[in-house]
């Protein structure tokens, strides 16, 4: 994943301010910056737009006439608007791992051999806005999960280089800040931890205990002999991490699933599990959740309700401060404005 | 803190990066894995229910308040607890549930020859019965009370004045009830059903009639300007559960999960079900109120409302 480092005689970069990096054969650094902004937009862009559009193929169940018919009826704003909610997650996710190991891999560039190239997330960084940091940060603040919430502190830590140093130039204030910030963090989670320990939760545990922890020390610089294999390493843990977790999220529904029960013939109802396309005078259009899609008249459909997909399950019972460990920050806060809410008898039915 | 030496702390940056990484990774197989609680989707597939299109409930038709065939339609707190049960399991609506008219001996048959799935009718949980089919619950505990006419209701107050050889106690037959007070030394005159009792006290020829308190008040509700229930402190009490076929533990935990949950609302201090159908059928003819008991042997589960907010 990582560029090939070039033997070519160095040329010292003119960046203001920033570590003297080596240039590429003949070109300015201008030139380079620009091209890594450009790489860096179309990615940005680009991913969640083809994404998008292979969703509506995996919905169809891969047949071509289905995607049609699901491109024909889903427009361009519900596809994006869809895509966001269900891959927010993934996006910031991704971005805040590529801006937290680009950080550290910055302060820490300065030791690798003169004439080598810095690597891929370093230049990333570089270009980057502060404000799209600060943004990518505060997506995957409000869309993480609790349980992983608290691996955003050493990201955040890493990614704006805040060494402990920079809370006070004291050691004694600086140990007592620290001590009331973990005093705080443990008065918070105290409840959950004890749950996560009586439930033999031990990943969970970790996953709550340890960031914090792990954040006094992830700033950087690392060590000459690491950074080049840890730029590579993370490059490609980066690009299989978005493959691997985009396999569920190409294959989470665009539409919302609904059991539609129909009356085909007079006493007789079905109970069609599906997500509805479109509905016009004269047909509702239902993708079935087994595949394939049906045309059902408007005066056959009895009754239609949402229903929750599997995948929605929890998979922990553990709460912090009664927020679901496994709902984020918006869907937390949702469920409190919108508290209860009843699985309808229809979805279990259908199976 | 690590300034000291930039040596110590090149490595424990490199320490920190590394298992911060294993930390995210693991995070994200967690992530992706089945959960590892059955969930209430996973039980119905296992259960035997999994696929028909109805389900088939065994009740009584001849007991008031509890479980009764009225114009054609059933009432009763036993038929209320039936229809929150089939609701939970996906059979919304009485056009997906079957009732069944069962007689208190066809019970277990029913279960054991798959003629229902499922039995809510006044079942007393007995180790006995354990052994032929499941239960969950309990769902509801009588006790055993008196019920006198107007008339007497001054005179007999207390499990002494019932001793009284002036005055002659009716129940029915084979019950609990006769056991009890037999413990108690009060000669009964049997019966073979409570409603025979009630119609001999109704023509005079007994006094007094002891039965389980749901019956009774039953009986209460048919005729509530002539009787009054007194309350006498018999020692036993029922447990009421909801019968299953033994062979299908995945349906008796649902069950017993959902009557949980219902009392799990209850205890939260929002209206449950339970409490809805009791309100609805047996409160106003009961003495003092009651609350749902609470179900024994309850799985944990999981299922799409775990996430809601319980506060």
């Amino acid at each position: 994943m990582s560029a090939p480092v070039v033997d070519a005689p160095a040329v010292p970069a003119t960046r203001d301010g920033g570590p003297a990096g080596p240039a590429w054969e003949g070109n300015d650094p201008a030139e380079r910056r620009a091209r890594a902004s450009q790489s860096f937009w179309t990615a940005v862009v680009g991913v969640p737009a083809i994404f998008s559009v292979l969703r509506l193929g995996v919905e169809a169940g891969g047949e071509l006439q289905t995607t049609l018919l699901l491109v024909a009826n889903v427009g361009p704003v519900n596809l994006l608007a869809g895509f966001l909610t269900t891959a927010a997650r993934l996006l910031s996710t991704g971005l805040v791992a590529v801006f937290a190991l680009g950080a550290v891999l910055r302060v820490s560039v300065e030791r690798m051999p003169a004439g080598a190239r810095r690597p891929l997330f370093v230049r990333w960084v570089d270009i980057t806005p502060a404000w799209f940091v600060v943004a990518s940060f505060l997506l995957a603040l409000v869309t993480w999960q609790l349980l992983y919430l608290p691996l955003l502190i050493p990201a955040f830590v890493a990614a704006f280089q805040l060494t402990p140093a920079r809370l006070h130039e004291q050691v004694a204030p600086r140990l007592l800040l620290l001590a009331a910030l973990f005093v705080g963090y443990a008065w918070l989670l105290a409840p959950t931890l004890r749950d996560a320990w009586r439930q033999g939760e031990l990943l969970a545990l970790l996953l709550l205990v340890a960031p914090p922890l792990l954040a006094l020390g992830v700033t950087g610089p690392l060590p000459a002999a690491v950074i080049r294999p840890l730029a590579s390493l993370t490059e490609a843990a980066v690009l299989a991490m978005l493959v691997w977790a985009a396999l569920p999220v190409i294959s989470t529904p665009v539409l919302p699933l609904t059991v539609t029960t129909v009356e085909s013939t007079p006493g007789v109802t079905e109970d069609v599990r599906g997500h509805v396309v479109t509905v016009d005078d004269v047909n509702v259009v239902l993708l079935q959740e087994r595949g394939g899609v049906r045309y059902v008249p408007v005066d056959q459909v009895r009754a239609q309700v949402l229903c929750p997909s599997e995948e929605e399950l929890p998979r922990h019972r553990l709460r912090i401060r009664d927020f679901h460990v496994e709902d984020s920050l918006l869907e937390g806060t949702g469920r409190r404005v919108r508290p209860v809410h009843r699985i309808d008898a229809a979805c279990r039915a259908v199976s | 803190m690590k300034n000291s030496s930039p040596r110590f702390r090149s490595v424990a940056t490199t320490l920190a990066v590394a298992l911060t990484l294993t930390l995210a990774a693991a995070a994200g197989c967690d992530n992706r894995q089945d959960p590892p609680l059955p969930s209430v989707l996973d039980k119905l597939r296992e259960s035997h229910i999994d696929g028909q299109p109805k389900i088939r409930v065994g009740v009584a038709a001849t007991e008031p308040l509890m479980g009764e065939l009225r114009n054609g339609t059933y009432v009763g707190f036993d038929i209320e607890i039936a229809r929150y049960i089939a609701a939970s399991l996906g059979y919304e609506g009485d056009q997906r549930i079957e009732f069944v008219s069962l007689a208190t001996e066809d019970r277990i048959p029913a279960l054991q020859g798959g003629v229902v799935d499922l039995v809510v009718s006044s079942f007393s949980i007995t180790e006995e019965r354990k052994k032929q089919i499941g239960f969950a619950g309990p769902y509801f505990v009588t006790t055993q009370e008196v019920m006198v006419p107007n008339r007497l209701k001054d005179k007999i107050r207390t499990i002494e004045d019932l001793r009284d050889p002036t005055y002659k106690i009716c129940t029915s037959g084979g019950s609990t009830t006769e056991a009890e007070l037999e413990k108690h030394q009060v000669k009964a005159l049997v019966v073979k059903r409570v409603g025979d009792c009630v119609k001999g006290i109704r023509e005079g020829r007994y006094d007094a009639v002891s039965s389980d308190e749901t019956i009774l008040a039953g009986f209460l509700s048919q005729y509530p300007t002539e009787f009054e229930i007194v309350d006498m402190p018999f020692g036993t009490s029922e447990t009421l559960g909801i019968g299953v076929p033994i062979g299908d533990p995945a349906l008796r935990d649902l069950v017993a999960f959902f009557l949980d949950k219902s009392y799990q609302q209850g205890r939260s201090g929002i209206s449950s079900p339970w409490l809805t159908a009791y309100n609805r059928t047996l409160g106003p003819w009961m003495k003092g109120p009651k609350a749902q008991p609470q179900p024994l042997d309850v799985p944990k589960l999981v299922d799409f409302d775990d996430k809601a907010p319980r506060r």
